[in-house]
């Protein structure tokens, strides 16, 4: 089971656990309602178009109401300590949410002490938390954007607002160096998936793989297109994909649904995500052992 | 000399320094009854400014701390990064020109605005659950008529968020003058 766990710019939204779907342009979980074009939303509705693609069973998703307070943050950094063991997850994805280092540590804690320790991939607050509280190499997939690899690159930032500024003036052409810094700092997972102009896969310290092509620069400006390749590549990763694999032919996907969709700097990520089937039909067998026709 | 719950141990990575003891203890109390975590500490010597005592948070929640502060007439001399050598809030904005469109990226946070009509097109960027909620209150309105993150938001990412909003209306008056 792939468990997607985050919070939802809504405050009226109680703690809820439950299959995904999307009904009328909304995404729906134990008849909660919630938008697909922000955060969390656009990242489990990239998930979502993904796996069902590829006929998989949908995600289970853990989302709460949270609008910058901590409140919602707060309970499900709690549920999830007092019950990941029980949830069994293959996959486990954390994405918004405040991060809250010392609730993160003891959601490790909990991880590790249980039965089966699932595969992790965080972004967003959930890496913030990990990165401050010194636990990022417990993931398995981060996928950090420039500034966030300049953010786990300072070994003394908890926050990317607070990055050195030698690291935010940095151009492009240094984030290799800032993911061989993130690694020797032990302020990464084992595999960085970082999306920019140009997209770095990373192990270990070293680049695996970069992705250039095809280059839409615009993507960039538009909100929740980080958060697509975060879903793109937990769905893969679910789907059997080796880690490697599964980053590249997220990198690829989010880059060819940009180019279909034709966006300017006004386009909504919808329209983005709406492109992925067109994508998937042309070029996932080409890309990668997975492939339904 | 640290004033501590006996074994509570929060680790916060953000402190408020006051002027007084007597502003610490009480500030303790506002913050705390809103739900934040919040612990009494002894800053450390870099940070003293003549009176030991001070409160520990989460860095990330200072927006929303400050705001809370302000409502509550309470005042301290600042709020500072814990760990020693982390850097000051980074205060650069990068402008990207897109033709019709500006983006303006501050910190993890990026405004796009229409050069034209001053409207707000996109927000990327960020991790903190109030992104996306403030990215459904400022997309789709103009610059000069969008919520101000400080205003809305409670964490560093509506810090830099406002910083980058900032810089486009000074863009925009530019522009327009």
């Amino acid at each position: 089971m792939m468990l997607i766990a985050g919070t939802i710019p809504n405050k009226d939204i109680p703690l809820t656990l439950g299959q995904v779907k999307l009904e009328e342009g909304f995404l729906v979980a134990d008849g909660q309602c919630f938008s697909r074009i922000q955060g969390t939303g656009a990242m489990i509705n990239a998930a979502l178009a993904t796996i069902n693609h590829l006929k998989l069973e949908p995600p289970q998703v853990l989302v709460v109401g949270d609008i910058g307070d901590g409140k919602g943050s707060r309970e499900l950094y709690s549920y999830l300590i007092d019950n990941i063991d029980e949830l069994s997850p293959d996959v486990f994805v954390m994405h918004y949410c405040l991060p809250i280092m010392a609730l993160m540590k003891q959601l490790c804690k909990a991880i590790e002490n249980s039965k089966k320790r699932p595969f992790m991939i965080a972004d967003a607050g959930a890496m913030y938390a990990a990165k401050g509280a010194g636990l990022a190499s417990e993931f398995d997939i981060m996928t950090p954007d420039p500034s966030e690899i300049a953010f786990l690159a300072d070994p003394k930032a908890t926050h990317p607002a607070y990055i050195a500024e030698h690291l935010f003036k940095c151009d492009s052409s240094k984030i290799p160096e800032q993911i061989a810094a993130a690694f020797e700092n032990g302020s990464a997972a084992k595999l960085l998936l970082v999306k920019g102009k140009t997209d770095y896969i990373a192990s270990d310290g070293s680049i695996l793989k970069t992705v250039k092509e095809p280059d839409v620069s615009t993507l960039e400006a538009i909100g929740g297109t980080g958060d697509t390749i975060t879903g793109l590549v937990s769905a893969f990763v679910y789907a059997g994909l080796k880690p490697q694999e599964a980053a590249i032919v997220a990198a690829k996907t989010n880059r060819m649904a940009g180019k279909f969709a034709q966006p300017t700097p006004a386009t909504k990520v919808g329209q983005i995500i709406d492109q992925f089937p067109a994508v998937f039909e042309k070029y996932l067998c080409e890309w990668s052992e997975v492939c339904y026709k | 000399m640290a004033f501590k719950e006996k074994g509570v141990a929060f680790k916060g990575d953000g402190i408020i320094i006051f002027q007084d003891v007597s502003q610490a203890i009480q500030v303790e109390k506002v913050i705390k009854g809103a739900g934040y975590e919040v612990k009494l500490i002894a800053p450390p010597p870099e940070l003293r400014m003549g009176c030991d005592l001070a409160l520990e948070i989460n860095l990330v929640e200072s927006t929303g701390i400050e705001r809370l502060m302000k409502e509550k007439d309470a005042a301290c001399v600042g709020i500072f990064p814990l760990m020693k050598g982390t850097a000051e809030l980074c205060e650069i904005v990068k402008i990207t020109d897109y033709g019709q469109w500006t983006m303006v990226k501050a910190g993890n946070m990026k405004i796009a605005f229409d050069k034209g009509s001053g409207m707000i097109v996109n927000i990327s960027g960020g991790g903190c659950p109030d992104i996306p909620y403030l990215h459904a209150e400022m997309v789709d309105k103009k610059l000069t008529e969008a919520p101000r993150p400080k205003d809305l938001g409670y964490t560093l990412c509506a810090v830099m968020l406002d910083l980058a909003l900032e810089e486009c209306l000074n863009l925009w008056n530019e522009g327009n003058n």
